[in-house]
């Protein structure tokens, strides 16, 4: 499970997105949805190891995307190709597979975008709706999304010559109930900051749809143990703890508290 | 690292402490490896598994009662450790015996079972219902007392804190536990962990544990708050390691008991300093959320080292 791997490459993919290639020296797969926990080899390693949703897998290259906020992307960002780096994973519950007909909706907020992405890029089907949102144009990463994703953001600053976004927020870009097969059921998979993930469970909630969410936490372990990372969920069997590591990171919308600590979502 | 000149423990030979053999010296330590379960399935490059040459798991805490624990956040990475505010979440003790102990035997996971409550009497009626409900376990091998929680019945202080109320938590456990080792895991905040160790050896234990974490506090400073709603959490990590030594050295000097070493401990280098101060075994601990593998991988550098 925990391998050695090395950068391949390190770059950004936007104003502020960077992708990391790590090959693994053997092949490496997953379900879209899933992490890993990522640090530094060595004595470069940090107390932590962090957490980083998959963007894609191909042989033995394991891609991820990240932007730079605290102490463990800084180190991130500071690799270079041939650096040695810790990989955990996979790890976690990922989004399903899609049921035969189903029409999915994918919602993927800034560096949210992995899980999703990875999801579209392995089940996604004619008529299914890929949406993104960025703070700003600038930061829109046009090579993983090519035409096919619907694009909003905040501020349409340094969008890029001939590419296209809406101003506003990523929900805005979902269809109508009207504009979708009426005979086939709609889920909702997001990724993203929580203001994204609670607009989404409430436009599902509101058209009758299923939604799931992947949450983004701080983690200790990443597999289950060190119960640093729990979020309340109530379903058909009570309230109680999860970990957003082992029993996540997807939850159903329905049963999963999407409100910060501060704001009294805490465990 | 090689095997230093002056060691002198056979790694290999039986480990016997109190009434058990233990299959080994390098453990996890509480809190940091669950219960011991969630990682069965991870398989190391070389096809070993997370409990390959460990001599045991010491699980998370577990209480009377199950518990939600603290509010998040409940972790902080500082410098070079980690501070923690979990608040001992656990399934409870009732549901630990009916599914995770058996899980724990069936896969044949060396086991000690790390135990806490409020009110020092309630550790002979617990030490009572495993000795009943795992009596014919091959791989529970003890029980380790976590005295760090606040004693509710006595004024809120943690009972680890007093050699009186250690020696009436270990006394209540021996009792009960008569072909099990006991193990009482001694906290580093205090200004004589050596009376601690002695209260504990007076009273029966077979080893205590050393260190627990230490008392910290980080401010956030977006807010000017600390950074955990509970103000303060147990520090532990690369940072606490040479506390660990010290307060190790003032038991194995002080107390004449045996001593599980623990704290800071990431690696082969970590351990042996440990060992070369008299400890008997020791424990892995913030190392383990890092690395599932970071105590089979000491074990497995050290596991065979000879005393000649």
């Amino acid at each position: 499970m925990a391998v050695i791997g090395v950068v391949a490459a390190n770059r950004l993919v936007s104003s502020s997105f960077h992708r990391l290639d790590i090959d693994l020296g053997r092949p490496f797969t997953f379900r879209p949805g899933q992490f890993v926990m990522v640090n530094g080899a060595g004595p470069r390693a940090l107390t932590f190891s962090r957490p980083f949703s998959i963007l894609a897998a191909e042989g033995s290259v394991l891609s991820l995307l990240y932007r730079v906020v605290g102490r463990g992307t800084a180190e991130l960002a500071a690799m270079a190709p041939g650096d040695a780096v810790s990989v955990l994973g996979p790890l976690g519950e990922p989004f399903p597979e899609p049921m035969a007909a189903q029409v999915t909706i994918l919602l993927g907020g800034g560096v949210g975008l992995p899980p999703v992405h990875a999801w579209w890029r392995r089940w996604g089907r004619p008529g299914d709706v890929a949406c993104f949102g960025a703070r700003s144009g600038a930061e829109v990463p046009w090579d993983l999304l090519g035409d096919a994703w619907r694009v909003s953001v905040d501020d349409p600053d340094g969008l890029a010559p001939g590419r296209r976004a809406e101003v506003g927020v990523v929900t805005t870009l979902v269809p109508e109930a009207g504009e979708l097969p009426a005979t086939s059921p709609v889920v909702v998979l997001a990724c993203g900051p929580l203001p994204l993930l609670r607009a989404a469970a409430a436009l599902a909630r509101a058209r009758g749809w299923r939604c799931l969410v992947s949450l983004e936490e701080h983690m200790g372990c990443g597999y289950g143990v060190c119960k640093g990372c729990v979020v309340r969920v109530a379903d058909g069997a009570g309230e109680r703890n999860a970990t957003c590591c082992h029993d996540g990171p997807v939850f159903d919308a329905a049963d999963v508290c999407l409100l910060a600590p501060r704001e009294g979502g805490s465990a | 690292m090689k095997r230093p000149g002056w060691w002198s423990l056979d790694m290999g030979a039986p480990f016997r402490l109190g009434p058990r053999v233990l299959p080994g010296r390098v453990w996890t330590a509480s809190g940091c490896f669950g219960y011991g379960l969630a990682a069965h399935d991870f398989v190391a490059a070389d096809g070993s598994g997370p409990y390959a040459g460990l001599g045991a798991v010491v699980t998370k805490t577990v209480t009377p009662q199950p518990r939600t624990g603290n509010p998040m956040p409940r972790l902080v990475e500082t410098a070079c450790g980690a501070l923690n505010s979990i608040g001992l979440e656990n399934v409870g003790f009732e549901a630990f015996l009916a599914t995770v102990l058996p899980e724990l035997e069936a896969r044949g996971v060396p086991t000690i079972v790390s135990l806490a409550a409020t009110r020092p009497d309630d550790f002979g009626p617990m030490a009572r219902r495993l000795h009943e409900a795992a009596s014919g376990f091959a791989h529970w091998h003890g029980v380790e007392l976590n005295l760090s929680c606040p004693n509710v019945a006595e004024g809120g202080h943690d009972f680890g804190s007093s050699p009186d109320t250690v020696a009436r938590c270990v006394a209540a456990a021996r009792a009960c536990l008569p072909d099990r080792a006991l193990l009482a895991k001694l906290t580093p905040n205090t200004a004589d962990i050596a009376a601690l160790a002695a209260a504990a050896r007076d009273a029966g234990v077979d080893a205590v544990a050393a260190i627990n974490t230490v008392v910290g506090l980080d401010v956030d400073l977006a807010t000017g708050q600390p950074h955990l709603p509970r103000r303060f959490g147990g520090y532990s990590g690369a940072a606490i390691q040479p506390i660990a030594l010290a307060k190790v050295d003032q038991v194995v000097r002080g107390a004449g008991v045996p001593v599980v070493g623990v704290g800071g401990i990431a690696s082969v280098e970590d351990a042996v300093k440990f060992f070369a101060l008299g400890a008997v075994a020791v424990q892995v601990g913030t190392a383990q959320m890092r690395d599932p593998f970071a105590a089979a991988h000491v074990a497995a550098a050290i596991g065979q080292w000879s005393s000649s």
